[in-house]
């Protein structure tokens, strides 16, 4: 943990924060033994895990190298199919679903880095969108998978959401680690540089290209697991469903919400996103309208994000990595001048 | 040779369809993701309009062109100038927000049923729908009008941007717009007329859709990614190449049939992007 | 001596934290043309950007023909007669020669009588009336310079600021351009104002001087009175 204070900035970490990240998961992880959470209660957690990890794939991506990606639903979709044929085509069982859903995500964000990677802003969040598009289009009229009709996930005995449950929350934790330490590396820095200003990153002497091929993959990975146990939870999968941009505008409210390019901010979007879905169905047809208005609200009046607020509010930083991004973007304002 | 045919006449369309986002494009610096919704609201409006009055789709846009115009116009000075102030990313995902809004109040509107403009008029007015060629080949009536009210549209919008003094400002500001403001041009206006002035053509492409194929609330995903294509295949800003886009885009759907039209059009979309992303009538 | 043309009073202008301009005063008066002189990042381009409109002042007060112009949108003061001509031409590149000249009559008090503005602009730089019906990106960088120029006067302005108009051209061609600029200012009265970072061609055109350095204006007076050897001191700030 960085104990080092950046200018008047607090960080709060070292022991006490270990600490209490123990205990809030050891509570999580005792919850459904204690009978204390009704099995309502326990399939929100469950969602709000997943959103969890699908928000924290994302905001690696967008929040810290600056990649907005609106295809996340395709590693989600081909997730749900590899787990789909499987069990189902292959009769064999759920985990190695997830290792091949996992696999084939992480074959193909490969093979479309070397595409979309050649683009920029605005045309990468377009192409990452019609990539979605493009596979939805294909599993609709692909027999393999048989077309338009959907599968199923055959498993016996058929997990309980009770294990799932697990599944997720293990998920979750491994995706927070890794993303953290990921960005703690050296690989994070100069990402992070490169961000907030391209030639400070050349600087630092890490190889962009590999490092932002290694955040697509790993966001690929987490999203495909996710996606997997999302669909071992469902049971059934369709390809309008699957590749819907439906999930990717999820994610976005989430990161956009609980503060995007902070490490605590999906944690809490996925909290209150899930909180108000499950509200908000009791009026049908006005959850993504009121989501959609909450959203836009949010990124003209707090364009941090709640945890980016608070933190610029009161001066902390939980989970800090270290950047020197304000000296550098002094720097370059002085020489823009005159 | 009848799919060259099928697919220039519909080439009309999907050139109507970007030109409208084309100008967002170049002239704001937006991508306008709720485009689509924009046009499939044309579609609802026309449909509904001429229902109501029982007259052919064609007048609606009497009603529903300014109408899309004044709330392009709002919607700028309103929303998107404000976000823009603060980048490029928020603004992206305002028009994301705002697509998703859109889309769900038409689903509460108008239901999720498949919906389609009554074109009946086209067989009172000619007393048939297809005009035979010469070696067995026809064209659809239906779709030669679209092609003309497309052309029609996209020319008006070039005589406008090159001889007026509104349509000069606009091209000011998209090439500079701080040198744009020294001669006197409002940014934010001349933002706001360009939204207003896409929102219209948005109006125009909304109601040929609806005449040409069924719609429904969640249609405007693929149209606005249909938009995206002739934009980047005609390059930024380019009104001739976003007329050869559109018929690249037509030719490709009517070849690829029903399943695999759109396909082969997301397929030459993404291989653009990779391979020319400033399109292919930039230097 | 009657009001100055243009009064600027302890005008401050920042990039985020970074000062650029802390404190500038000058004055300018009808009819003259003054220079302002500065090496790189004297904080010149901020002060005139700043009194055209396209850059905010954080304090201070800008007075045109003795109305408070401060932080007034860039369109509002072109139209009330004071127009910039920025650094680096920024022609707009994708129109034409004359669609270029025409932008500049886009303010609606420079709307009448565009015929003869435009032809007075094509006498000044008749090369431009041969290349009227090419795309501006296509000009040499004298050229895209007189374009920006002749833009400028079509706004019909009373005072012009030419901000390092010398930039990156031909030692002839500045020669030319200035040239036409003084024949500007003695034909017609023009008022003019010239960003400069070489000293003796400020000195030899502006009849008064500003020299600034590290964003305050640090010695004003006549040119001829100062003499060359002051100003650069003043310049160097020794």
């Amino acid at each position: 943990m960085d104990n080092k204070p950046r200018g008047t900035v607090k960080v709060f970490g070292g022991t006490p924060l270990i600490i209490i990240c123990v205990i809030a998961i050891a509570l999580l992880a005792i919850l459904p033994m204690t009978g204390v959470i009704t099995s309502n209660g326990q399939r929100y957690l469950l969602k709000i895990f997943l959103y969890c990890a699908l928000g924290i794939a994302w905001n690696l991506m967008s929040g810290y190298t600056g990649m907005t990606s609106l295809g996340q639903q395709s590693f989600i979709g081909i997730a749900g199919y590899a787990l789909c044929v499987v069990t189902t085509t292959y009769h064999l069982g759920y985990a190695m679903g997830f290792f091949v859903g996992a696999v084939i995500a992480g074959v193909i964000s490969l093979g479309l880095a070397v595409i979309l990677f050649r683009m920029r802003g605005m045309y990468f969040a377009i192409a990452t969108w019609v990539v979605a598009e493009a596979l939805k289009t294909w599993f609709t009229s692909w027999s393999y998978v048989n077309m338009g009709g959907g599968m199923s996930v055959t498993v016996s005995p058929y997990p309980r959401t009770g294990s799932i449950y697990y599944m997720a929350l293990v998920l979750v934790i491994a995706a927070f680690i890794v993303v953290y330490f990921l960005l703690k590396s050296k690989i994070g820095l100069g990402l992070t540089a490169m961000r907030d200003d391209a030639d400070a990153a050349s600087s630092v002497g890490v190889n962009i290209f590999k490092s932002k091929l290694l955040c697509f993959v790993i966001c690929a990975v987490i999203t495909a697991v996710a996606g997997a146990i999302f669909y071992l939870n469902k049971g059934t999968i369709y390809p309008s469903a699957g590749f819907d941009i439906g999930w990717t505008v999820s994610i976005v409210f989430i990161v956009i919400i609980g503060g995007i390019g902070t490490m605590l901010g999906p944690i809490l979007g996925a909290f209150i996103y899930v909180i108000l879905e499950e509200t908000l169905s009791h009026y049908p047809g006005w959850s993504n309208i009121i989501l959609g208005i909450i959203a836009i609200l949010v990124i003209l009046f707090l364009p941090d994000g709640i945890i980016g607020t608070l933190q610029k509010k009161l001066n902390f930083e939980i989970f800090s990595q270290r950047r020197f991004s304000e000296s550098k973007a002094k720097k370059k304002i002085a020489a823009k001048s005159e | 040779m009848q799919i060259v045919i099928s697919g220039i006449l519909l080439g009309g369309i999907y050139a109507l369809l970007g030109v409208g986002m084309t100008m967002i494009f170049g002239i704001v610096k937006l991508t306008n993701l709720a485009h689509g919704e924009f046009v499939i609201i044309g579609s609802y409006l026309s449909t509904i309009l001429a229902k109501a009055m029982g007259v052919s789709p064609i007048w609606s846009l009497i009603i529903t062109v300014p109408l899309l115009f004044v709330v392009g116009i709002v919607l700028q000075y309103g929303l998107i100038n404000r976000v823009m102030l603060k980048g490029s990313e928020p603004a992206l995902l305002v028009t994301f927000g705002l697509s998703i809004i859109l889309q769900d109040a038409m689903l509460l509107l108008f239901s999720a049923d498949a919906q389609h403009a009554n074109i009946s008029f086209i067989k009172n007015i000619f007393g048939r729908e297809n005009i035979s060629l010469p070696g067995g080949l026809y064209v659809s009536i239906l779709d030669v009008l679209i092609l003309i009210i497309s052309l029609v549209t996209i020319g008006v919008l070039t005589i406008f941007l090159r001889k007026t003094y509104l349509g000069k400002s606009i091209r000011a500001t998209s090439d500079d717009t701080q040198a744009a403001s020294l001669m006197g041009v409002s940014v934010k206006k001349t933002y706001a007329i360009a939204m207003g002035i896409a929102m219209a053509t948005a109006a125009i492409a909304g109601m040929c859709v609806a005449m040409r194929w069924t719609f429904y609330p969640s249609s405007g995903g693929s149209y606005l990614l249909i938009a995206f294509g002739v934009v980047v295949i005609g390059g930024m800003g380019s009104i001739p190449g976003t007329l050869v886009a559109g018929l690249i885009f037509g030719i490709a759907q009517v070849a690829g049939g029903a399943n695999y039209g759109m396909l082969i059009s997301y397929i030459i979309l993404i291989a653009m992007l990779a391979i020319r992303p400033q399109g292919l009538f930039s230097k | 001596m009657s009001e100055p043309m243009l009064k600027v009073e302890g005008v401050q202008a920042k990039y985020g934290d970074f000062i650029a301009v802390h404190s500038a005063s000058l004055d300018v008066p009808q009819g003259k043309i003054v220079s302002v002189i500065g090496a790189n990042g004297a904080g010149k381009s901020t002060l005139m950007d700043t009194i055209a409109g396209i850059h905010k002042a954080s304090a201070g007060k800008v007075y045109f023909k003795g109305e408070d112009i401060t932080n007034l949108p860039a369109e509002k003061i072109v139209t009330r007669g004071l127009s910039l001509v920025p650094q680096g031409s920024r022609c707009f590149i994708r129109m034409t020669v004359e669609d270029n000249l025409i932008m500049g009559s886009f303010p609606k008090n420079a709307r009448a009588g565009v015929k003869d503005t435009l032809d007075m602009v094509y006498t000044l730089f008749p090369v431009l009336k041969e290349k009227r019906n090419d795309l501006s990106g296509s000009l040499s960088g004298g050229q895209r310079q007189m374009v920006a120029v002749g833009r400028a006067l079509m706004t019909k302005p009373e005072l012009i600021l030419f901000d390092e108009i010398s930039l990156g051209l031909a030692p002839t061609i500045i020669k030319d351009i200035y040239a036409t600029i003084k024949k500007i200012n003695k034909d017609t009265g023009l008022t003019i104002v010239l960003v400069e970072q070489d000293t003796k061609r400020a000195i030899k055109t502006g009849e008064i001087s500003h020299v600034m350095l590290k964003g305050n204006v640090v010695l004003s007076g006549n040119s001829a009175e100062l003499g060359e050897e002051e100003i650069k001191k003043a310049y160097f700030g020794i």
